[in-house]
């Protein structure tokens, strides 16, 4: 009736520390603020994408040297605002990197800021002309959209990341450079080079719980 | 007890192997929330650029005004093109380009002025092409010079000012460029050079010569052939056109001279 007592205290510590794990093992999901910054493996994440982001717009618009490229253009131009499209921006560096979401930041803040307007890209314009194509045959006369009616680019995006790793033990020290050229497409003159560095120092310890 | 110390002392060997670090220094602690100044700079920027429109639209406002206020039709014709003209005044030019004073420096005394676009930025364009410069004689356009791929055009006679008179000036330039390529030994640029001065101004013989002794040189008889005979064929066009310009001369004098005796004899 008494049984073990050995088999009894063995199975109420088992029961005691199933009671205690089981909880620890569910998922748990915390919904955060997206300026929060969080670093856990020390690969690229949002966090640098959102910081590149907000030093280019900075440096396009609040130039050192005094006035922006944009306004330079305007005075040209009659108070004309420029316009960019965005090529490409390379990943040279040896982790993915989604370059869309900074550069889509800056597109944001161009277009929000009224000082620069946006095309197209050629891979986004693809679809556009096919829709535009179409309207030529299936839209009424007066809501379909004119062909040879879009707006040339003066300026592109160009752009690429770069990273060097050092690494020794458990530890090691990752650079991010991330330099992004608007260039005339009319002359290559070069107008506006934005430049952010990123340096993470990442100490991975052996053993750990 | 040295078993012991042993790995004690192996550790501390290797500590002192590795790369000595000061103390780092970090700019960001995890899990530290952002401020967001992209948001604000955007705001900032959205009202410079406000304001920057507002009062370029002003100026040009009052530009367009003053010069679609004074204007010949021939003038005005050209402002509404977006093309300057001989005899402009300077707001007449700004309206032309679409432009105001800030893109522009004036350089000069009072009666004979040079505009040119502000160092360091894009030139003003007119619907032709950028402009290099601007020479303004007693407040009117006397001249005014097109940066193009192959240098500077100037034009300061109506005629430069036509499509056949830029055309002329384009082929000349092809010309000459082909000549240096010439004298550089690249026969296949100065050939190409050539030929876009031919479509440019069809028809005239010192290209089609060009041409011909381009070829030649190039080892393609049969092509150069018959550019040589399409010089020959051409300069007889020209002896023709030559004889008739003469003929016509001669003939007009012959009248002048006619006329001028009837009223000698009258007196």
């Amino acid at each position: 009736m008494t049984g073990n007592p050995i088999r009894r205290s063995l199975t109420v510590v088992v029961l005691g520390a199933a009671i205690i794990t089981l909880p620890g093992c569910a998922r748990q999901v915390t919904r955060i603020a997206p300026e929060q910054a969080i670093d856990l493996s020390g690969h690229w994440n949002d966090v640098d994408s959102r910081l590149v982001a907000e030093e280019m717009i900075e440096q396009s618009f609040s130039p050192a040297g005094g006035v922006s490229w944009a306004t330079r253009f305007s005075q040209v131009h009659g108070g004309e605002a420029p316009t960019v499209i965005v090529g490409t921006i390379r990943n040279r560096s040896m982790e993915h990197v989604p370059v869309g979401t900074f550069v889509n930041d800056l597109e944001r803040a161009y277009i929000n800021s009224g000082m620069v307007r946006v095309v197209a890209s050629s891979s986004e314009r693809v679809e556009v002309r096919d829709e535009r194509v179409d309207q030529q045959q299936f839209a009424s006369a007066t809501s379909r959209s004119r062909l040879r009616s879009e707006t040339g680019a003066d300026f592109m995006l160009q752009g690429d990341i770069q990273s060097i790793e050092d690494r020794e033990g458990g530890e090691s020290v990752v650079f991010y450079q991330v330099d992004l050229t608007l260039v005339n497409l009319e002359t290559n003159e070069k107008v506006w080079v934005g430049q952010h560095k990123i340096k993470k120092f990442i100490d991975r310890p052996r053993f750990g719980f | 007890m040295y078993k012991r110390l042993i790995p004690l002392l192996v550790l501390a060997l290797v500590a002192a192997c590795g790369p000595r670090i000061r103390p780092l220094v970090p700019v960001m602690d995890n899990g530290e929330v952002l401020d967001t100044s992209g948001e604000e700079t955007v705001a900032r920027a959205a009202e410079v650029s406000a304001a920057e429109r507002a009062s370029t639209a002003a100026a040009l406002g009052e530009i367009e005004a003053e010069a679609l206020a004074s204007c010949t039709p021939e003038t005005c014709a050209a402002i509404a093109r977006g093309e300057v003209a001989l005899g402009m005044t300077p707001a007449e030019v700004l309206a032309a380009t679409r432009t105001t004073w800030s893109a522009w420096e004036t350089r000069g005394a009072s009666d004979v002025t040079v505009m040119t676009g502000r160092l360091g930025a894009q030139p003003p364009s007119d619907a032709v092409g950028p402009l290099a410069f601007v020479s303004l004689q007693d407040g009117a356009v006397r001249s005014y010079t097109y940066s193009e791929p192959q240098g500077f055009r100037t034009v300061n006679s109506l005629a430069d000012a036509t499509t056949a008179g830029r055309a002329d000036a384009q082929a000349e330039a092809l010309l000459r460029e082909g000549d240096q390529y010439t004298v550089a030994g690249r026969l296949d640029l100065a050939l190409a050079r050539y030929d876009q001065a031919d479509i440019l101004r069809p028809g005239d013989p010192q290209t089609t010569l060009r041409i011909a002794r381009t070829l030649d040189k190039q080892l393609r008889p049969i092509e150069a052939v018959l550019r040589y005979r399409m010089f020959i064929h051409q300069m007889e066009l020209e002896k023709i056109r030559a004889r008739g310009e003469v003929a016509a001369n001669v003939a007009e004098a012959i009248a002048r001279a006619h006329e001028r005796i009837v009223v000698i004899e009258k007196r």
